[in-house]
C-alpha cells in the first residue's frame, strides 16, 4: 500500500504545481479585465504567488503542508500582519517573501482564498469575511464582457445544491450554517453565545449592506440593462429558444437566468441564502406596490416548458396585471351604473332621449330598457331569441394561472376525490355574465353563443313547441341539440341557479391575492437544494444558448458542441440529475474553453474519450480481482472524488465510511478521471478544480490507511 | 377487466382527450370502460374516468381524462395536457369542421401545453355508424394522421365498432416506447398518483 500511496502524491504534487501554474495564467487574463476588482484578485493571485515559490519542497514538505490545511491550526497571524503580506506581495517585493517563508513555515500552506476566509473567521472578524464574500455590480457588470458566465458560478451554484440536499428550509439552511461553522472552531459555549449576537446582527446588516442594495436595485432595475449579454438569436432562433426549455431552465435574459449569475458569485453558501431572502424581500416590494418584475413576461400564462421558479415569477407579474385590470374595470361599471341612475332620476330628459352610445341597454318584451352590465362587444350577428335585442358577449373571468406544482396537485385532488367543480364554476360564472350583459335571454341563447354545436338551426316549423317557448319565432328558428335536451342535464341546472351578476362583481375564480402569497411564502421556505438546482440549470442555458450561435460556424468545435448540448438535455431530463451535476460543470468548462481556447478543448476532448475507453477495461477485471489492475481501481475511485466536493466537511465516522462506499459506486457511475493512464498534461487540467481535491486526496489517504480494502 | 378501486396495478398512464365540442369524446370514453352507449349532455370542464387492464403481462392502470370542446373551457382544460402519455384527437366524420379544427386548433393547442416530446398521439373518427352523413372520407384522415406523426382509427361509440381497439392500440404503442413505459412505472418517483381513488369511474358531479 505504502508504495502507491507515494505514487499517488507524487501525481497530486504535479496536478498541483500544473493547476496553479495554469490558476496563475487564466487569472492573469482575468485580472486585465477586472481591474473594478481589483483587491480580490490580488488576493487570489497574491496567493498563487506566494505558493509559486514552493515548487521546490520535497515530498514529506509537502504532505506536512497538507496536514496543516487539513488540521487548521489556530494563531496563524493576526488581521494586520495577513494584510502587511498581501500588501507586500501585491508590490512583487521578492525578499520580502523570502522572509515571510523564513518567518513562518505556513505561509505556503494557504494557497486558497476560502482559507483565507476561514482564518479571517477564526478572528471573529464577520463583518470583513461577509463584506469580501458579496460580490459587486462593477465586478458582475465586467464579467459580461466574457462571452459566457464563467464556470466558477456555475460551481459554485452546484457546491450549493450538494450542501442544500440535507436541509428542507431555506430558513433552516440560514439558521444553521452558523451551528456548522461553530462545530468547526470548537469555540466554548460562551464564544458561541456571542458568535450567535454577532450573526443576527451580521443578518441585518447584510440586507442593508452597500453593495447588496446596489446588487438589489441592479437585478430589479426597469431599465434591464444589468448583466446583458449580446445573444446572436436572429440567425439561431429556433435552435436558441429550444435548449432552455429542453433542459427545463428559463429564457436567456431572464430575471431567473440573472439571479443565478449573481448568487453563483457570492463565495459563501451563507451568503448565497441571505441574498436569496433579501431577493423574496424585494419580490414582496413589487407585488405591494404592483410594479411587474423586468426579465419576466407582463402578461403570460405560466410556461410549463420552464422552471418552475420562472413558472411563478410569472404568476407574480400577471397577477400585477390582472388586479389592475380589475380596478379599472370596476370603476368603469360603477361609473356606468352611476350615470344610468342619474339618467333615470331625471325623468324629463329621459322621456325624450334615446340610449346614449357608452350606455348599452336592452329591451325588454315588455318594452322596458335594462342596462347592459359588463357587456363587451356584439357577439356577431347573434340576436336573442325572445326579445330579439343583439346578444353581447360578456366580459369573462379570466381562468386559474396554474404552475406544474399546481397542476400536479389539482390533478391528484381531482383523481382522488373524483371531483370536477372546477368546470362548473367557470361555466356557472360564465353564465351569470352572460346574463348580466344580455336582459331577458334564456338558455338556448346562452348556448348558442357558448356551445354553437349544440344549437340545431331548422329551415320551417316542423313541430309544435309549448307555448313556453315563445310559439311561433321560438320554433321556426331552431332548437338546443338532443344532448342538451336530456332530462337531469346539469346545463339547465346551472342556468336557472345563476343570477344575473357582472364577471367583475362575481366571487373570483382565482384569488390573486392568495396565489401571489402562496408563492412567496413557498419561495422564503423553499428548499435550497431545489432552488440552487433551477438556478444552475438556468445558467447552464444560458451559456450553452450564447455557445450555440458562437460556435456553430466551425465544423469541429460545432460537433464537439453537440455531443455536450446531447448530454445535458439527456442529463437534465433524467433522475438522476443530483449524481451527474458536476459532470455538467465539466461540460460547461469544455464548452468554455471551446470558445476561449478552441484548439485546446479539442485535445483535451480526444484525451478525456481516451479517458473512457481506459474506464471499459479495470470495469470487467474488477469482478476478478486481480491484484495487478489495483492501480487502475484506484484511479477512477479518485475520479469519482469530485462528487465528494463539499465545502461542509463531516468528521464522523459513519459519514466517513458512507464516503467510502460513495467512492466505490462512484467508480462504475464516473466518466471521468482525475488521474489517467498517462501523466495529465498541463492544458488538460481544470484550473479551479485540482486544488480543491487535493485536500481530499490527502483525506481520503489516509481513510485507505486506516481502512484497508 | 372492470375497475375497482383496490385493484393491483404495475403502471399508471396518463391519456387525454381531445377535440371539438360534440364529436363523441365522452361517448368513446363511455363505451370504453362501460361498454355502453349514451347521448351524453357536453362536458363541464373536464372530466376523467380510470380502466385497469392488463396487456402484455402488465397490469395497467389508466387515468383517461375527458375534455370540453367548447372554446371557454380551453384555458382550464390546457393543464391536462401536461405529463400525459397519449392523447386522442377526436373527429366527427359527419362535420368537416370538427376535422379541419384538429389542425387550425388542436394539434397547435398539444404545441403549446404537451410536456411529454415522446406522447403518443393517435387520431380518431367517430360516428362512422352515419355512413350516409359522412364528409370527411377515410383516406383524408390516413393523409392527416400521417402528417402529423400519429396513429389513426375510425369507430363509432353508438355501434362500439372498433373503440377497443382504438385505446387498446394507443396504449400498445406507449408500452412499446421506453421513457413513457418509465414515466408509468410505479416506481417513478414522479408518479404521485394514488394507489386509492376514492372511487373509479367516477361521474361528474357538481361544484
Amino acid at each position: 500500500m505504502e508504495p502507491h500511496a507515494s505514487s499517488f502524491v507524487s501525481k497530486a504534487r504535479t496536478a498541483f504545481h500544473s493547476a496553479a501554474a495554469k490558476a496563475e495564467r487564466v487569472l492573469t487574463d482575468f485580472k486585465i479585465d477586472l481591474d473594478s476588482d481589483k483587491q480580490f484578485h490580488d488576493d487570489d493571485f497574491g496567493m498563487q504567488r506566494g505558493d509559486e515559490s514552493a515548487r521546490s519542497e520535497n515530498e514529506s514538505k509537502f504532505r506536512n503542508e497538507l496536514k496543516h490545511i487539513k488540521w487548521r491550526p489556530p494563531g496563524i497571524g493576526t488581521k494586520q500582519d495577513w494584510q502587511d503580506r498581501i500588501n507586500n506581495i501585491r508590490k512583487g517585493r521578492k525578499e520580502v517573501e523570502v522572509t515571510d517563508k523564513v518567518g513562518d513555515v505556513n505561509v505556503g500552506s494557504v494557497p486558497f482564498y476560502d482559507e483565507n476566509l476561514y482564518i479571517l473567521n477564526v478572528k471573529n472578524d464577520l463583518d470583513a469575511k461577509a463584506s469580501e464574500a458579496i460580490p459587486t455590480v462593477e465586478g458582475l457588470t465586467a464579467a459580461t464582457k466574457h462571452p459566457i458566465p464563467p464556470s466558477s458560478v456555475l460551481k459554485q451554484l452546484a457546491i450549493a445544491i450538494e450542501a442544500g440536499r440535507q436541509t428542507n428550509s431555506m430558513k433552516d439552511f440560514v439558521a444553521s450554517s452558523p451551528a456548522r461553522e461553530k462545530a468547526g472552531l470548537s469555540i466554548s459555549s460562551v464564544k458561541a453565545l456571542v458568535l450567535r449576537e454577532k450573526e443576527d446582527k451580521l443578518t441585518s446588516e447584510f440586507s442593508s449592506d452597500e453593495k447588496v442594495v446596489y446588487l438589489i436595485n441592479s437585478l430589479f432595475d426597469q431599465e434591464g440593462e444589468f448583466l446583458r449579454r449580446k445573444i446572436n438569436s436572429d440567425p439561431e432562433e429556433t435552435s436558441i429558444s429550444s435548449l432552455p426549455r429542453d433542459i427545463h431552465g428559463a429564457p436567456p435574459e431572464s430575471l431567473v437566468v440573472k439571479l443565478a449569475e449573481v448568487i453563483g458569485n457570492f463565495k459563501t453558501l451563507r451568503g448565497m441564502s441571505l441574498f436569496w431572502s433579501r431577493v423574496v424581500d424585494e419580490l414582496r416590494k413589487h407585488w405591494s406596490e404592483e410594479k411587474h418584475l423586468l426579465g419576466v413576461p407582463p402578461d403570460d400564462i405560466p410556461d410549463l416548458k420552464s422552471c418552475l421558479l420562472y413558472q411563478q415569477f410569472q404568476v407574480i407579474n400577471c397577477c400585477i396585471s390582472r388586479k389592475r385590470r380589475h380596478i379599472i374595470a370596476i370603476e368603469s361599471l360603477d361609473s356606468m351604473v352611476m350615470e344610468a341612475n342619474s339618467n333615470t332620476s331625471d325623468s324629463a330628459n329621459y322621456m325624450g332621449r334615446i340610449p346614449t352610445s357608452p350606455l348599452l341597454y336592452a329591451r325588454l318584451r315588455t318594452g322596458e330598457l335594462v342596462l347592459r352590465l359588463g357587456a363587451d362587444c356584439p357577439s356577431g350577428d347573434l340576436t336573442l331569441l325572445e326579445t330579439g335585442e343583439p346578444a353581447y358577449s360578456p366580459v369573462t373571468q379570466e381562468g386559474p394561472l396554474l404552475t406544474e406544482d399546481l397542476i400536479k396537485e389539482t390533478e391528484e385532488f381531482v383523481l382522488r376525490t373524483g371531483s370536477v367543480g372546477a368546470g362548473c364554476s367557470q361555466l356557472l360564472s360564465d353564465m351569470q355574465a352572460f346574463k348580466a350583459a344580455n336582459p331577458g335571454c334564456i338558455l338556448e341563447d346562452f348556448v348558442r353563443w357558448y356551445s354553437p354545436p349544440d344549437w340545431m338551426e331548422s329551415e320551417g316549423s316542423t313541430e309544435d313547441r309549448d307555448s313556453f317557448y315563445g310559439g311561433e319565432s321560438m320554433s321556426s328558428r331552431g332548437q338546443l341539440s338532443l344532448r342538451m335536451q336530456k332530462e337531469g342535464n346539469l346545463w339547465r341546472e346551472l342556468w336557472e341557479t345563476s343570477k344575473s351578476v357582472p364577471a367583475v362583481k362575481q366571487t373570483p375564480l382565482y384569488d390573486e391575492d392568495l396565489a401571489v402569497e402562496g408563492i412567496l411564502d413557498a419561495f422564503e421556505d423553499i428548499q435550497p437544494s431545489e432552488l440552487y438546482r433551477q438556478l444552475f440549470v438556468s445558467l447552464l442555458g444560458l451559456g450553452f444558448a450564447i455557445a450555440e450561435t458562437m460556435l456553430s460556424g466551425d465544423i469541429d468545435t460545432s460537433k464537439l458542441f453537440n455531443d455536450c448540448k446531447e448530454y445535458i438535455v439527456t442529463t437534465s431530463q433524467s433522475d438522476g440529475f443530483h449524481e451527474k451535476v458536476n459532470e455538467l460543470v465539466q461540460m460547461y468548462e469544455t464548452v468554455e474553453k471551446m470558445l476561449l481556447n478552441p484548439d485546446k478543448a479539442l485535445k483535451m476532448m480526444k484525451h478525456m474519450e481516451e479517458s473512457t475507453m481506459t474506464t471499459d477495461e479495470p470495469k470487467r477485471r474488477f469482478s476478478t480481482g486481480e491484484p495487478k489492475h489495483r492501480f487502475k481501481r484506484f484511479s477512477h475511485i479518485f475520479g469519482g472524488k469530485d462528487k465528494l466536493l463539499t465545502p461542509v466537511r463531516k468528521d464522523e465516522v459513519n459519514d466517513e465510511e458512507k464516503q467510502i462506499r460513495h467512492s466505490f459506486s462512484s467508480f462504475f457511475d464516473s466518466k471521468s478521471s482525475l488521474f489517467s493512464k498517462k501523466p495529465p498534461k498541463p492544458g488538460n487540467l481544470y484550473p479551479g478544480e485540482q486544488p480543491l481535491s487535493l485536500e481530499r486526496l490527502d483525506s481520503y489517504l489516509d481513510k485507505v490507511q486506516f481502512h484497508p480494502i | 377487466m372492470e375497475s375497482s378501486p383496490t385493484q393491483e396495478f404495475e403502471y399508471l398512464f396518463k391519456l387525454l382527450m381531445i377535440g371539438d365540442s360534440g364529436v363523441g369524446k365522452s361517448s368513446l370514453l363511455l363505451c370504453f370502460t362501460s361498454d355502453s352507449f349514451e347521448d351524453l349532455s357536453p362536458t363541464i370542464g373536464v372530466d376523467f374516468k380510470v380502466k385497469y387492464l392488463t396487456m402484455e403481462g402488465k397490469k395497467l392502470k389508466l387515468a383517461i381524462w375527458d375534455t370540453a370542446g367548447q372554446e371557454r373551457f380551453r384555458t382550464l382544460t390546457s393543464s391536462y395536457y401536461r405529463g400525459a402519455q397519449g392523447i386522442i384527437m377526436a373527429y366527427d366524420v359527419t362535420r368537416r369542421e370538427t376535422f379541419t379544427n384538429l389542425s387550425e386548433i388542436w394539434a397547435k393547442e398539444i404545441d403549446l401545453y404537451s410536456t411529454n416530446p415522446e406522447c403518443v398521439k393517435m387520431l380518431v373518427g367517430n360516428k362512422v355508424d352515419k355512413e350516409s352523413d359522412r364528409v370527411v372520407t377515410k383516406k383524408e384522415g390516413i393523409d392527416f394522421a400521417r402528417e402529423c406523426g400519429c396513429l389513426f382509427t375510425e369507430c363509432s361509440a353508438k355501434t362500439r365498432a372498433n373503440v377497443q381497439q382504438c385505446f387498446e392500440e394507443l396504449v400498445l404503442k406507449i408500452l412499446d416506447t421506453p421513457s413513457l413505459l418509465a414515466e408509468g412505472s410505479k416506481g417513478n418517483k414522479k408518479n404521485i398518483f394514488k394507489d386509492k381513488p376514492s372511487q373509479s369511474d367516477a361521474t361528474s358531479s357538481c361544484c
